[in-house]
């Protein structure tokens, strides 16, 4: 006889191949899928035949292709999990399964992990996008497709949690899905404050699952961005335990989600208080070249940079991209500030000082107004007196091809949905 | 007639003290004490709105009461009115989750399949049964998990008079096995033909406890003339 534990799990697998919800996600994330790797191979081959020197799949092929499963892990997942979370309310098994007296956390764990493993066939696409991609001749770089999965695998997790949290919540399932979208609007928001506003906004909004999936993109591991996403899916798991039991009393509930915010508050901040990060793009995009690195890191008193810059200034996100966060990950006690009186700067252009970067160290300081990751590094070797060491650099020449997607229509566009019609309906007739 | 089952009555299962429910401003139970002795077959009777529902959900810990204390509420099972759970699976999946999920008896299903007559409908999904065969689905069900008390919210609801008849007999025969059977049933006719004792319950108040013998005032009362006084 099996354990309840593995009874349950079975019960959510078999819940989750009735739901049409999954089916009809597995049906519609082949074809977006194969939309943006069409689209992304033809790009990529033209980008190629004009000046393919340093393109990278992971930029070039990955990060697009794997947009379509951000696109239905916001819109598509959050129906799959209040389904599989909220039928046993309302169709009642919920008031026979309770009775049992387990753990709320482990009938929790049960659909989350059954939604995930839902997740994770969903993102079978993306393998084939692969395999298709190395049938072409195309370079894969192991780790930038396991970084990949792993970002889209955690944003599905978070997707996943939300909801749970938002349907235990909820009376209704669609209310359910107003407030899990509701949360995602949110996130948008808390982006657009970001870009308007810079500051605390910023910080924040690094931590959003756009953001996070971004991260990932990039080819970058990195230990904060993990430890805040995991603590949020388990404080989004908590709070669906919380709150599904139906006995106990909704003040209790809101003591418990009251504890329940305070140390999730607490895991927060402590998680934003590592700063190891792990660069495993094939190109090294996310760090400075090696010299500079073991140059910078020899700096033994703090740096401190300021940026006259508003917030929406193109020139200020080229040097967030290329100077200052890779700058962040090599110090983590940089201290870089942008200042602006305004948004996005416009007016500010003729103000004097503004567009200026500062770089002080030990008493020293040096100001410009070059913009660039080899304008940074230079600013710094100049005020701080190092000198990178004269190490041999292999130039990363990348992989440019241009290919035509040969066979992505057939897979996608028909063998994809004609094997997920067949296997949904073979299964539904097999519960009958 | 249910009297002349024999007197298996040993200890009390479970007992219930000063109980009380409200919704709002609605009382919904209001000091609801009684207790439930091994074997016996108690009938929970009360006019539609009586809070026999929000008592059985309570005792079962789906709904928080307001006060009172409940001992021994693990002993129990619940089986409630008017769900359909697990719409997509078939009723033979279920019957079988009852085994693995809720640690029932697998020996009893072959059984209870046939009792019942399930048979015919095993590998039909839950939510494509009619009310009454679902209705015998989930007495299935509860009958195969291992607590001593199973409470079950009108279980003749649905049923046609055959059905009906089959369904008390197969109770009856688990009952006579020491299975204790809590059971609410608003039609006082059906109760009285089946139970060995009855909580008389209205407005959320319990008016009488007792065997027929115990609660009739005059010689041949029957159950619904005793409701009637008491109410």
């Amino acid at each position: 006889m099996p354990s309840p534990s593995r009874a349950l799990l079975h019960k959510e697998w078999r819940e989750l191949l009735a739901s049409r919800a999954w089916w009809l996600l597995l049906l519609l994330i082949g074809p977006l899928t194969g939309m943006s790797f069409i689209a992304a191979v033809n790009t990529y081959a033209e980008v190629s035949a004009a000046a393919g020197e340093t393109l990278t799949p992971l930029s070039g092929i990955w990060a697009p292709t794997g947009s379509a499963c951000e696109l239905v892990a916001v819109f598509l997942l959050p129906f799959v999990v209040i389904r599989i979370v909220g039928a046993d309310r309302q169709s009642g098994a919920l008031k026979l399964e309770l009775q049992r007296p387990q753990s709320r956390l482990t009938r929790i764990a049960a659909k989350s992990a059954i939604a995930l493993a839902g997740w994770a066939v969903a993102l079978l696409p993306l393998l084939a996008a692969a395999a298709l991609w190395r049938s072409y001749g195309g370079h894969i770089h192991p780790s930038d497709l396991l970084v990949l999965l792993t970002g889209h695998l955690l944003n599905g997790g978070l997707t996943i949690a939300l909801a749970a949290a938002a349907t235990s919540l909820a009376e209704h399932p669609s209310t359910a899905a107003i407030l899990t979208l509701s949360v995602t609007v949110g996130t948008w928001i808390i982006t657009f404050f970001a870009a308007l506003r810079g500051g605390l906004w910023e910080r924040i909004a690094a931590y959003t699952p756009a953001a996070v999936v971004a991260e990932f993109q990039h080819g970058l591991l990195s230990l904060p961005t993990l430890l805040v996403s995991l603590t949020l899916l388990l404080a989004g798991l908590t709070l669906a335990a919380v709150w599904q039991p139906l006995g106990t009393r909704t003040s209790r509930k809101l003591q418990q989600t009251a504890a329940l915010g305070l140390i999730t508050a607490l895991a927060l901040f402590l998680a934003v208080q590592t700063h190891q990060s792990w660069d495993l793009s094939e190109n090294r995009a996310n760090s400075f070249p090696l010299a500079d690195e073991l140059a910078l890191r020899s700096l033994p008193q703090p740096l401190k940079i300021t940026a006259r810059l508003a917030p929406e200034d193109g020139r200020r996100v080229d040097l967030e991209r290329n100077a200052f966060s890779k700058l962040r990950r090599l110090l983590p006690n940089v201290e870089i500030e942008f200042q602006s009186a305004t948004a996005t700067g416009l007016f500010e252009q003729a103000a004097a000082g503004y567009g200026e970067i500062t770089y002080a160290y030990n008493g020293r300081s040096e100001t410009n107004r070059v913009a660039t990751a080899e304008g940074v590094l230079e600013s710094i070797y100049a005020v701080t007196g190092l000198q990178p060491a004269n190490l041999p650099e292999i130039p990363f020449r990348g992989h440019p091809l241009a290919v035509t997607p040969t066979g992505a229509g057939a897979l996608f566009y028909l063998l994809w949905p004609g094997l997920t019609l067949l296997c949904g309906v073979y299964v539904r007739r097999r519960f009958q | 007639m249910c009297h002349n089952r024999p007197a298996i009555l040993r200890y009390v299962l479970l007992r219930v003290d000063n109980l009380s429910k409200r919704f709002g401003q609605i009382t919904a139970l209001e000091n609801v004490s009684f207790e439930i002795r091994s074997g016996e077959l108690l009938g929970l009777i009360g006019p539609n709105g009586a809070g026999k529902s929000t008592l059985f959900e309570c005792l079962a810990g789906l709904l928080p009461a307001d006060t009172g204390t409940i001992t021994a509420p693990e002993s129990l099972f619940y089986i409630p009115d008017g769900i359909a759970p697990w719409p997509a699976q078939p009723l033979s999946w279920a019957l079988q989750f009852a085994i693995d999920y809720f640690g029932g008896n697998p020996a009893l299903l072959p059984e209870l399949t046939a009792q019942l007559d399930l048979a015919p409908f095993l590998a039909q999904p839950i939510g494509a049964l009619s009310k009454g065969q679902r209705k015998r689905g989930l007495l299935a069900l509860g009958l195969l998990t291992p607590q001593p008390l199973l409470m079950i919210d009108e279980p003749f609801d649905g049923l046609d008079l055959r059905q009906m008849r089959d369904v008390a007999a197969v109770l009856k025969t688990h009952a006579a096995r020491g299975r204790t059977l809590f059971l609410s049933i608003h039609q006082i006719a059906d109760a009285a033909r089946f139970c060995d004792r009855f909580i008389l319950l209205s407005n959320g108040r319990v008016r009488a406890e007792g065997t027929l013998a115990e609660l009739a005032t005059a010689p041949g009362q029957t159950l619904e003339e005793v409701f009637l006084a008491l109410t």
